[in-house]
């Protein structure tokens, strides 16, 4: 809860900036602000919510137990790297205040959407992410496939949230409740005897976050959107936004509608499986990074969907806490890569690293390990993460999305093995090292490091929430 | 009979009526104009049946926001567009099919899904007072607080979203 007001007020202060003229301070402050947010994150770890709320006068809206505040830690965490990395790009950008209050106040909107209690923060978590996010999609103004993502995203998204109002509406007409624990119980003592209407809610409300986290058949606008929008707008949108995004889909349908399980699983194994296919192949077909990189974004998605269709209660949170945090630094570390390359190869294509084992041995093994680790490899954190998903799938009676997982992984293999071909076994014109300044190269070291660690101790995560 | 019905239900048949009209007349008039002002017929259809539910404040607010405010600004849009005349490029065969299965599929659903709704209305219990100001405020600053307040953090966003997008490029 402090954590959210810490980055609220941080998105004030920089918008702020420009009026005070303060703006060289705003990057210390911002960094400062996150960590300052994430240690005070965790001082309300493991609050006893039988005792009362300590916020009594948010009645229910929003409450930080344990599961919310470790994706809220994720996030913040992830956030922090991210600003790292995102330095170089608003070193030159002219608007640098609002990007940053643009950035904060989705933040803002991405740590409610880990908490919320009721529909109506859900609502409100789910606006505040995507109306900086569109602006941010389309913020290179000369550029005509930003602008394009942009409006696309607009466009897209509004229609969604309509799906969501409207799943919303019908929900509430048969239970007569905002709050997702009310609703989970009245759904449990009707025992199916809830007016049908309500289903047809749960249904729509699925279809709105299946968009949301972009899972096949609802995914078109991702692959636009993430080539459209510069590199670091991209790497936030496929790790913060998703992470969140995720976190709301899971208190949503875990928590909320878990007794219905029976009437949306089905279509969700649907979701998955479609995705699963869809997007792997597609991905293997591509010639960009970047769009590689936003395919292979729809198939992660369709993994964590894999835990929640699980239904397993709170035994299914860990593992998609895992996975966000494993997927999360991975594409992070793979984004701040490309970022570089693209920037001084002029393009973003497979060939753009050609012979990077030569040149920059570090930052090439480096990249080795997040293509690894988003591949599924063992020994890096994306192994587990797609091991813990499966021994929770194992339990239930969807065995056939696990072959079909294991298969489509083998694709996803292929593809990203492209990246380290292109790396060691051809050789490119150039022999000069690629220019990465000392704090990205820092960066992509540590979250390398960070992806190995987790992969060898991913108890330390899995078992927080037990 | 006929006469046995209250009035206040010939007026929500009749208010239904013209918003489910208008509503179809936005998506049918070939001219944007046409559509913005059906839009606002809408709009006011909608405001009476607020009115109907004895939510004056709400009915007030969304003619003076949505009727008022935004379409006023909707209309000032399209007429600095200027898109009177038919630019938008015409979609095939396969895809129109596509989207009126897909709608026709939906509407199957919803409206199937009505079903059983009738009996549940009797259930609720009958709060009349609810649209007033008084229990407005009361639930929005008690109950209802953090996202009445967080609400600033999505204007102020849109806000400054809508500056960044519109100001130009100075070094």
């Amino acid at each position: 809860m402090k954590g959210l007001f810490i980055v609220s007020g941080l998105g004030i202060l920089a918008m702020l900036a420009e009026i005070f003229k303060f703006k060289k301070l705003v990057y210390p402050l911002v960094l400062i602000g996150l960590i300052a947010a994430y240690a005070v994150n965790f001082t309300e770890w493991n609050f006893d919510w039988s005792q009362g709320n300590p916020y009594p006068l948010f009645a229910n809206m929003i409450r930080f137990d344990n599961p919310a505040l470790a994706f809220s830690g994720v996030i913040l965490a992830v956030a922090f790297f991210w600003f790292i990395f995102a330095n170089d790009y608003f070193k030159n950008e002219t608007n640098i205040t609002d990007h940053f209050a643009l950035v904060l106040f989705t933040l803002t909107g991405a740590l409610m959407l880990t908490a919320y209690q009721n529909m109506v923060t859900l609502f409100l978590g789910i606006e505040i992410m995507s109306i900086p996010l569109y602006v941010l999609a389309a913020s290179r103004k000369n550029d005509m496939s930003s602008n394009e993502a942009g409006f696309k995203y607009l466009i897209m998204g509004s229609f969604a949230t309509g799906f969501l109002l409207f799943g919303i509406a019908l929900v509430y007409g048969a239970t007569g409740t905002f709050d997702i624990s009310l609703i989970s119980a009245k759904i449990a003592a009707a025992h199916g005897a809830l007016p049908i209407f309500c289903y047809a809610g749960i249904l729509l409300m699925l279809v709105a976050m299946c968009f949301k986290v972009s899972a096949a058949p609802f995914h078109f606008w991702a692959p636009d959107v993430y080539q459209g929008s510069p590199t670091v707008i991209t790497a936030f949108m496929s790790t913060i936004v998703k992470t969140a995004a995720f976190a709301a889909f899971m208190r949503l349908f875990l928590f909320g509608f878990g007794p219905a399980h029976d009437k949306w699983a089905t279509g969700l194994s649907v979701i998955i499986a479609l995705s699963l296919v869809i997007s792997n192949i597609t991905a293997a077909a591509q010639t960009s990074v970047k769009r590689m990189l936003a395919y292979s974004s729809i198939s992660h998605a369709a993994f964590m969907l894999m835990a929640i269709l699980a239904n397993n209660g709170d035994m299914s949170v860990p593992p998609i806490l895992y996975y966000t945090f494993a997927y999360s630094i991975g594409s992070i570390t793979a984004f701040a890569i490309l970022y570089a390359i693209s920037k001084s190869e002029g393009h973003d294509g497979f060939d753009a690293f050609n012979g990077l084992g030569k040149r920059n041995p570090l930052i090439a093994a480096c990249m080795v390990i997040a293509m690894l680790s988003l591949a599924g490899i063992p020994i890096t954190a994306g192994f587990f993460a797609k091991y813990y998903i499966f021994t929770t799938l194992m339990a239930t009676t969807y065995k056939w999305l696990l072959i079909l997982a294991v298969l489509t992984s083998a694709v996803g293999v292929y593809y990203y093995f492209k990246v380290i071909i292109a790396m060691y076994f051809k050789s490119s014109a150039k022999s000069e090292a690629v220019a990465f300044d000392s704090t990205t190269t820092a960066l992509v070291v540590i979250t390398s490091l960070l992806t190995l660690a987790i992969g060898f101790v991913p108890n330390f995560i899995i078992d927080m929430l037990r | 009979m006929l006469l046995n019905i209250p009035l206040t239900q010939y007026l929500f048949y009749f208010l239904s009526f013209v918003a489910l009209l208008c509503g179809l007349m936005v998506v049918f008039s070939k001219n944007p104009v046409h559509s913005v002002l059906y839009l606002v017929l809408t709009f006011f259809a909608i405001a009476g049946h607020y009115i109907l539910l004895n939510a004056q404040f709400l009915a007030i607010v969304h003619i003076v926001v949505y009727a008022g405010a935004i379409m006023v600004l909707f209309l000032f849009v399209i007429m600095l567009l200027n898109l009177n005349h038919d630019s938008e490029p015409h979609k095939n065969m396969l895809l129109k099919g596509a989207a009126v299965l897909a709608g026709g599929l939906l509407l199957m659903v919803l409206t199937g899904s009505l079903k059983g709704a009738e009996t549940l209305a009797m259930h609720q219990p009958l709060n009349t007072q609810v649209g007033l100001i008084k229990n407005l405020g009361t639930v929005l600053f008690k109950d209802f607080l953090f996202p009445f307040e967080i609400s600033s953090i999505l204007l102020l966003g849109a806000m400054v979203g809508a500056v960044m997008i519109g100001k130009k490029e100075i070094k």
